[in-house]
């Protein structure tokens, strides 16, 4: 099950999957054939066949016993990760927009820069709403990401110890929340730009309706001045002094 | 006259109210303490309403009666800040345990897989033996 990859790196690739059965099976074989790691998905309470769907397709399953949302679930297999002793995960969403024959892209990036965190995104699907909104907060945080909420993300054993950790329980989403985290401990981000395809089977689970928007702009807001602590810079020297 | 029977009624009937629904134990330690307070504070006012002009006359507060309103909001805001603190808490714990039990249940059924092959070979059980009992699919939980 768990192979080690050409890099003498534990490599882990995290599915998080809700009522996805359609695609599920489909995206753990074409991960397998592209990237060859042992790979977890995590069912978030589905009621379709996603969990059967994808151990049928040769995954690692862990059934989330009650539903936690996009980042729970992402969370539940860092933390197996961490327990596990995988050296890298990288995660990335089970309803096809995201191809898995982009991660060696990724990955590749991810190994070049050096960075802890890399990732995926496609600025060319952005839609109005979100350019606006990511202009927004790239002005309120300083954090100078395409897009906060891509799923598609490699971590590396520092940024995978962090996310596992009880401070990062309460976020909801993968986005602007985690990475605020992961810089104010002094880990860096790196952002690789890749393919993506418009989600097949239902829309965006943050900017489905403009009263969502509005909860979302004002929630992450909100998470931006309770996270709002060192900056980059101070973070980074102490983690140099770390290392 | 009337008006004091009235007050000490009031806060006889609030504080046995609270002694009984913290005699029936159903709550935690310090919420226990803090409900008993707050009956005492009911008791003491009621039978005693002029404490109450007592300190307004202390804190130079002309209308006296404000003091216990303004008071009590602010204990009330207080306390419903704490409920929020202490619900986030719960939920972060809720969360990890769920995710711990969601990757526990995954590595029994691991372990139940890798131990099945050795018992075959042993062949049939012993008397004595755990059984190994198969888990249902989950999602139905």
């Amino acid at each position: 099950m768990r192979k080690k990859n050409d890099n003498n790196q534990r490599l882990l690739a995290i599915i998080p999957a809700r009522n996805e059965a359609a695609t599920v099976g489909e995206i753990v074989r074409r991960v397998r054939a592209v990237v060859g790691s042992a790979i977890l998905v995590v069912n978030d309470a589905s009621s379709d066949d996603t969990s059967a769907q994808a151990r049928l397709a040769g995954a690692c399953v862990i059934d989330l016993p009650s539903q936690l949302g996009a980042w729970g679930a992402a969370q539940t297999g860092l933390r197996y990760a961490k327990r596990n002793r995988f050296t890298a995960a990288l995660t990335l969403d089970a309803d096809g927009q995201h191809h898995p024959e982009e991660l060696p892209t990724l990955l590749d990036g991810w190994r070049r820069s050096g960075a802890n965190v890399a990732i995926g995104t496609f600025p060319q699907r952005l839609s109005l709403a979100k350019r606006l909104a990511w202009r927004y907060f790239r002005l309120l945080t300083g954090i100078g990401v395409q897009d906060f909420t891509s799923g598609l993300r490699v971590y590396d054993r520092n940024a995978i110890r962090v996310l596992a950790s009880r401070q990062a329980s309460l976020f909801d989403y993968q986005d602007l929340g985690v990475l605020m985290l992961l810089r104010k401990k002094g880990l860096d981000l790196h952002e690789v730009p890749t393919v993506m395809s418009p989600r097949r089977s239902g829309g965006s689970r943050v900017f489905s309706s403009w009263p969502m928007v509005a909860r979302y702009m004002l929630h992450t807001t909100v998470l931006c001045f309770a996270q709002f602590g060192v900056r980059g810079r101070f973070a980074q020297a102490r983690a140099a002094t770390h290392a | 006259m009337s008006a004091v029977i009235t007050t000490a009624l009031i806060g006889i009937l609030m504080a046995t109210a609270i002694l009984y629904l913290v005699r029936r134990d159903h709550l935690h330690g310090s919420y226990a303490l803090w409900w008993l307070a707050v009956a005492a504070a009911a008791l003491l006012l009621g039978i005693f309403p002029q404490t109450i002009d007592w300190l307004g006359r202390i804190t130079g507060i002309a209308y006296a009666p404000v003091l216990p309103i303004i008071f009590g909001l602010g204990m009330i805001l207080l306390r419903m800040l704490k409920m929020d603190i202490d619900r986030s808490r719960s939920e972060r714990q809720l969360r990890r345990l769920t995710q711990k039990l969601g990757i526990l249940e995954e590595e029994l059924a691991q372990t139940r897989e890798a131990i099945k092959p050795a018992a075959a070979d042993v062949g049939p059980p012993r008397a004595k033996t755990a059984q190994v009992i198969p888990l249902s699919k989950s999602g139905d939980a």
